[in-house]
């Protein structure tokens, strides 16, 4: 018997009304040991990527928001009630944590759009070059070109993503950043916050929004910890092939 | 744990921007990089395959490119020496091309989306 | 012919409006994920692998099927 899987959680023992699930299944709480998952029924081999589908599962989640912060699963989880006990058995002491980490919180986002800032060559110094140049010198000064201004460019984005995690230091438990210096979308962070900082937080992000004009940004929330949910992957800081 | 009223958390998480059209072109590729049906033909196959292996080696190239370009500034390579270079990874930049061209994949499709560390290129 | 992944697309998605994008930013791309072991531990590979991993998966699921389908 197969089984959508929504979310998981500790402290809940009793579901309330949950709206409709996954085709719009009924959600039913199933309780593995002190934990609790929330899934539906699913005899199904593939989950349809629906904006019902989608919506459905946002909404199943949410609706324990109230209760207790869970763990969300990813879109798509569909396993048996036996991989389902496994799971949980194999990683209590890595859910555990998750949990404890995410209790009280919630997750608010903040994304970016920048102006891709130009290549400006004023500011190069040219390599002095015995002339003439061949093909070969040619292709590597337009390459050391481009690098620099990957490099500049690099940079600025460091530089908003650090203002913005200064910005809201104080208010966020942890915090997810992915940084692309070279996309119009330079920013996508994800804020764990505590609930009762929720309302400086805003705040906090609506002063920030004022003080540069120049980005655009698009902030949304409160959601269910699915940036801050998955165990396997533990990297904290912002990577870039620089 | 008792919540604020005004602000029930089981609504509808609030978005906000006044730039709504800009981020629908930029979240676009969210939806855009899904699967469509996994097609099983050998040709499919192959390309995954190819896409897996001229991802890494177009990882690799612009380390050498990088690598070369720092040589070059740090002034210990000699004019000779640095069009040898040049010509060298110009010739390489341009197998890859062809390379791409033949199994039909862009500079978009060789940019690995590792989620949170960002793109691979 | 059987669909691998867990979801497959079966709608347009166009004029997909911006709460729509969030939310799908939110359900699609994060949360726990049950299938998929991820064990290499270094450092620096363990990030490459994850998306390596992703992709050898299907490829091998498409091969696997290739196989069986040679078989009938």
């Amino acid at each position: 018997m197969k089984l959508y899987a929504y979310c998981l959680a500790a402290d809940l023992d009793t579901l309330g009304d949950s709206p409709p699930g996954i085709s719009g299944a009924p959600v039913r709480l199933l309780k593995i040991d002190d934990l609790a998952v929330l899934v539906s029924h699913a005899e199904i081999d593939a989950v349809p990527v629906t904006r019902n589908n989608a919506l459905a599962h946002a909404a199943v989640v949410r609706s324990v928001l109230d209760q207790t912060t869970p763990l969300p699963f990813r879109f798509g989880s569909l396993v048996t009630e036996q991989q389902l006990r496994s799971y949980i058995s194999n990683r209590k002491p890595a859910l555990e944590k998750k949990l404890a980490h995410v209790r009280g919180c919630v997750e608010m986002s903040v994304k970016i759009i920048w102006q891709l800032p130009e290549d400006g060559n004023n500011q190069l110094q040219e390599i002095p070059v015995a002339e003439p140049q061949g093909a070969g010198a040619t292709f590597l000064a337009d390459k050391r070109r481009q690098l620099l201004g990957d490099e500049r460019r690099a940079a600025q984005a460091a530089e908003i993503a650090a203002w913005l995690s200064e910005t809201v230091s104080d208010l966020t438990r942890d915090e997810q950043v992915t940084v692309r210096s070279s996309e119009r979308l330079v920013l996508s962070a994800a804020h764990l916050v505590e609930r009762a900082q929720l309302r400086h937080y805003r705040e906090k992000i609506g002063e920030a929004r004022e003080n540069r004009p120049e980005l655009h940004f698009l902030t949304s929330g409160p959601w269910p910890p699915y940036s801050f949910a998955n165990i396997e992957l533990e990297f904290k800081t912002q990577f870039g092939v620089s | 744990m008792t919540f604020s009223p005004e602000n029930p958390l089981s609504a509808e998480p609030e978005i906000e921007t006044s730039h709504a059209e800009e981020f629908v072109e930029q979240l676009r590729c969210v939806t855009d990089t899904l699967p469509s049906r996994i097609n099983i033909d050998a040709q499919s196959v192959e390309q995954g395959l190819a896409k897996l292996v001229l991802t890494l080696i177009e990882f690799i190239r612009r380390l050498l490119e990088k690598q070369a370009v720092r040589r070059m500034e740090g002034g210990d390579l000699s004019p000779e020496q640095i069009e040898e270079l040049g010509l060298a990874l110009m010739r390489l930049e341009g197998k890859l091309q062809e390379l791409k061209s033949q199994f039909g994949l862009t500079d978009e499709d060789l940019n690995l989306d590792l989620g949170p560390i960002g793109r691979l290129i | 012919m059987a669909d691998f992944d867990h979801a497959i697309i079966t709608e347009e998605w166009d004029n997909t409006d911006v709460s729509l994008l969030e939310t799908l930013d939110h359900v699609l791309n994060r949360g726990l994920v049950i299938a998929g072991e991820i064990t290499i531990a270094v450092a620096a590979i363990d990030l490459i692998f994850v998306g390596l991993n992703v992709m050898v998966s299907s490829v091998e699921t498409a091969r696997e099927v290739l196989r069986r389908r040679e078989m009938e």
